[in-house]
């Protein structure tokens, strides 16, 4: 799902340009809500199907370890000697109670891993956020004022850096540098064992590590787990760091060139004002509209941020249980993970529709 | 300087940062740390049993289940080893076979195995530790087993002499055996199925729940886990109700972080964040850390084996194949084994971590002979091509014969494509091979084994308990676990013999004479014997008690300071 944007209407002068009549906001947000379903829908479909055609999940987990007959006998009662779209229509129905079965290889049911290690996912993620906001939005300004300079060439390189160079890589140059030779940083893990345990036997925990430490009250608590965050969060944010330095470089050098700029700074505006009030903010746009399906490529990285860094969240454990072959396990992930993507982009374009004046609905 | 409106919405922005983190963290049901020491759940703390003090410990293992019933593997085993309860053990750097929590155990007929305990022992709960819970422990262990209730992840089949247990009265238990006098059967009561557990916690016919067992605090060993998650952290405290064999714990508190890149094992080793780290290093780190001023490497006996299969229906000139000949199948083997270089690929691939192996027992146990290297080669231990090519002129086989060799990618550690890419070019300079080499992920790799498609393969062992018998029985008997079609009475018969043969020397030539017989035919070759490593920060010790022939890492010999 995406914004729908009228390039007719954002060429139009500002004077003239008028919301085009529709359902209004009510049934915008109502038919976005409602596109999320087919959207999960198929996420879902596509899932189970793509890990069917390599087989049974019991097979998959179990094949080798346990006799024929008893294997059949452990295929015959999880029912996946059915027809596939029995077992098809049944998932659908357990999806749609919110039961994903239990994980094949360690026995636990599978909201508890999506719930465990969904809040790692989102820590994660919202600090990667974070960072490429704090990072992304403020060189891109600088980029695009200096346009063409060699400040602008030098974060055009950088933002080039920052989303080429593989995640992986970036992880393992980023331990070398502050974990080994620096020792600045933890060199993985959401906290040292310490805090770990004390963050474990917290009452009623949020799995949240920094909300947790901070309930601790613990100053060292709050540092430890602020110290494991710096990393993974840096090199899963400074991938869409560079997207957004690009992205607001080249808005930037549009605003600057617009005719109400021009007006503004022939009545004496200052500069910086003019700048961070009227160029800067319709440039942020894009930033929101573009930001769900960042969000959703952040979920991709994290898979590989989350391993690099054994950072357990629904990456990590996405790649643990792919290479044991459990079947139920990732397809929970999955869902859980296309459900996310498209609640975001919801949002997204929620907020995209109060913010822009193009989007039309 | 900022205008009023510009301060204002800074304000608003701080504000909300403040009050969606306040919100988020008053939601969350505010409170402190439950207990800051750190004990979860349980009708009783267990703490207060150690010497005091705390290390972490960091492994790459996994845990699979912590009920015994349902895991039989290594991983689970660390667990279990220092939280459960066993009625028989070995002392630290012993491999005798001796009383753990029982007082005594003997045969008190040729088919009855009995064991006394002591009055008055206790789980780390309080609930109260007897022959009926040792009852139990069996009785579901071979009901689990024979249900498939443990998805064939359990130890059950290590029971296989087990026909019933009987608890007569309190402090007795009595082990009714199908055969008489079975040397093994104390053995395997120190291994996987041997842990006791808490009839009150555990379930009969299922596996029980790990959560459920930390909660209920259903331990019995040296240590009690106190807070647990899964593959991640756990926290053990010494259990004062603790009887068994073992003195208290040196260290009151142990945590065990577990890693998944061994990469990441070896920098927290590094850097200080764990105290030790045992399994699994790769041989470049821990030749790598040997240098380090700032850890130890610990050295321990290794019972870890690795070894080529046979088919011997589908190997060149196999029972199966269009060409079938026993003889010249038999000099296509020997062949194989005069051409390997054992030292070749301990050094360059495994850095010394593993050394050649030239018995079917490994050096440390009862038995071990260098059968093999006196065999094939050049007598000592060193490749021989010219013994090669007389052994296949002589049985008139036409080189080069073609091999297709099969290993793991993904079970038997990074290194084993670097080891069978060193066997091939082993066998193809000498003129008389061409080799294939093919890899599969596991999965479909202990599939295929056992289904002969591979004619020649890689395969690795772990012992399950510590002592010859587990190098033969499984290997060697007709219907063996290596399903490679290899069988022959007599040593069907001498294995059976040794295991209840109760003279240690009688037996031991016995166990000898298997070996000769079976180095004669060449069932599977072995290459390499695995040592235990254990890297430890300068201020840890006791890492060297605890490597023992046991293979089991006792935390309570370790201590930091």
């Amino acid at each position: 799902m995406t914004t729908t944007l009228d390039p007719s209407a954002a060429q139009a002068p500002a004077a003239t340009r008028r919301r085009p009549t529709g359902g209004g906001l009510g049934s915008y947000v109502l038919v976005r809500f409602l596109l999320i379903v087919p959207t999960v829908f198929i996420l879902v479909t596509m899932v189970f199907f793509v890990m069917r055609a390599t087989g049974d999940p019991i097979t998959a987990a179990l094949g080798g370890r346990l006799p024929a007959d008893q294997l059949a006998e452990r295929i015959h009662q999880a029912g996946y000697d059915r027809p596939l779209l029995v077992q098809y229509l049944e998932y659908l129905g357990q999806v749609f109670r919110g039961d994903f079965g239990r994980t094949l290889s360690d026995n636990r049911a599978v909201t508890t891993v999506l719930v465990e290690h969904g809040t790692a996912t989102l820590e994660l993620v919202v600090f990667a956020v974070l960072v490429a906001i704090v990072v992304g939005i403020p060189l891109g300004l600088v980029a695009g004022y200096f346009r063409d300079r060699g400040q602008d060439a030098a974060l055009r390189v950088l933002a080039i850096l920052f989303y080429a160079t593989p995640v992986f890589f970036a992880g393992i140059v980023s331990k070398l540098v502050f974990s080994v030779w620096l020792r600045w940083l933890p060199v993985s893990g959401r906290a040292s064992s310490r805090p770990q345990i004390e963050l474990q036997t917290l009452k009623d925990p949020t799995g949240i590590y920094l909300v947790d430490a901070i309930r601790t009250g613990e100053p060292a608590v709050i540092g430890d787990v602020l110290t494991h965050l710096v990393q993974p969060a840096l090199v899963l944010g400074l991938v869409t760091a560079g997207v957004f330095l690009r992205l607001v470089r080249t808005n930037i050098i549009g605003t600057l060139g617009t005719d109400y700029v021009t007006s503004g700074r022939s009545r004496g505006v200052g500069e910086m004002r003019l700048v961070r009030k009227h160029a800067l903010r319709p440039a942020l746009i894009p930033i929101v509209t573009v930001m769900g399906m960042q969000i959703a490529m952040m979920l991709g990285g994290a898979v590989l941020t989350e391993t690099t860094f054994e950072w357990r969240g629904l990456g990590f454990m996405l790649a643990q249980y792919l290479s044991a072959r459990d079947f139920v396990a990732v397809q929970g992930i999955v869902a859980l993970l296309a459900v996310i993507v498209a609640v975001t982009n919801f949002l997204v374009d929620i907020v995209a529709a109060l913010i822009d004046p193009r989007v039309r609905y | 300087m900022l205008s009023a409106s510009q301060r204002r919405r800074t304000l608003a922005i701080a504000a909300g940062f403040a009050a969606t983190t306040l919100l988020v963290t008053a939601c969350s049901s505010g409170g402190s740390s439950e207990n800051p020491s750190g004990s979860a759940g349980g009708e009783s703390s267990a703490a207060g049993g150690g010497a005091g003090g705390s290390l972490i410990v960091g492994t790459t293992d996994k845990v699979t289940h912590l009920d015994p019933a349902g895991s039989y593997d290594n991983g689970s085993l660390q667990v279990q080893v220092n939280v459960f309860p066993y009625l028989l053990g070995t002392d630290y750097q012993s491999t005798d076979v001796v009383p753990d929590l029982a007082e005594s155990a003997e045969f008190t007929a040729p088919d009855a195995y009995t064991v006394k305990l002591p009055a008055g022992l206790k789980w780390a709960n309080g609930h109260d530790l007897t022959s009926s819970d040792v009852k139990f422990t069996f009785d579901r262990q071979l009901a689990i087993f024979a249900s498939g209730a443990d998805d064939g992840n359990g130890p059950g089949s290590l029971l296989y002499n087990l026909d019933s247990v009987e608890a007569p009265d309190d402090t007795t238990v009595v082990f009714h055996l199908k055969s008489q006098y079975d040397q093994v059967f104390p053995l395997i009561l120190t291994s996987f199925p041997g842990a006791i557990v808490d009839e009150e916690v555990f379930a009969a016919d299922a596996i029980t729940p790990d959560d459920d067992i930390v909660a209920a605090n259903a331990f019995g060993g040296p240590y009690a886990i106190t807070s647990y998650s899964f593959n991640q952290l756990v926290q053990y405290k010494a259990n004062p109700n603790y009887q068994g064999l073992l003195a208290a714990p040196l260290t009151d508190e142990v945590n065990v972080q577990y890693y998944d890149e061994s990469s990441n094992l070896k920098l927290a080793v590094q850097e200080g964040d764990v105290d030790v780290a045992f399994r699994s290093l790769s041989a470049t780190d821990i030749g790598d850390l040997r240098n380090n001023p700032d850890v130890k490497v610990v050295d321990g006996p290794g019972g870890e084996i690795r070894y080529v299969v046979f088919n011997f229906d589908t190997q060149p000139y196999g029972a199966k194949t269009p060409e079938a000949d026993p003889a010249k199948a038999l000099a296509v083997r020997q062949a194989v084994a005069d051409l390997v270089d054992r030292s070749a690929i301990s050094e360059q691939v495994y850095q010394g971590t593993y050394t050649p192996l030239y018995s079917y027992v490994p050096a440390g146990f009862a038995g071990a002979t260098e059968v093999l290297k006196d065999l094939y080669g050049d007598g000592n231990g060193g490749p021989d091509a010219d013994k090669a090519t007389k052994v296949l002129a002589d049985a008139g086989v036409a080189t080069p014969v073609t091999l297709n060799i099969q290993y793991s990618n993904d079970h038997y550690g990074p290194s084993s494509g670097d080891e069978y890419a060193l066997v091939k070019d082993q066998l193809e300079s000498s003129g008389l091979f061409t080799v294939n080499l093919q890899t599969t992920e596991w999965v479909q790799y202990s599939k295929d084994r056992t289904a002969d498609v591979y004619p020649v393969y890689q395969l690795g062992w772990f012992p399950d308990y510590s002592d010859a018998d587990n190098y033969l029985t499984p290997f060697f008997l007709t219907d063996n676990f290596l399903s490679n079609h290899f069988s022959d009475p007599a040593v069907d018969e001498l294995i059976g013999k040794q295991a209840v043969t109760v003279d240690p020397a009688e037996r031991q030539k016995i166990i000898e004479d298997i070996q000769a017989k079976v180095a004669a035919q060449l069932s599977t070759l072995p290459l390499l014997q695995g040592a235990q490593v254990a890297v430890v920060r300068t201020d840890v010790s006791g890492a060297d008690t605890t490597l023992d022939g046991s293979f089991k890492f006792r935390f309570a010999a370790l201590s930091k300071g």
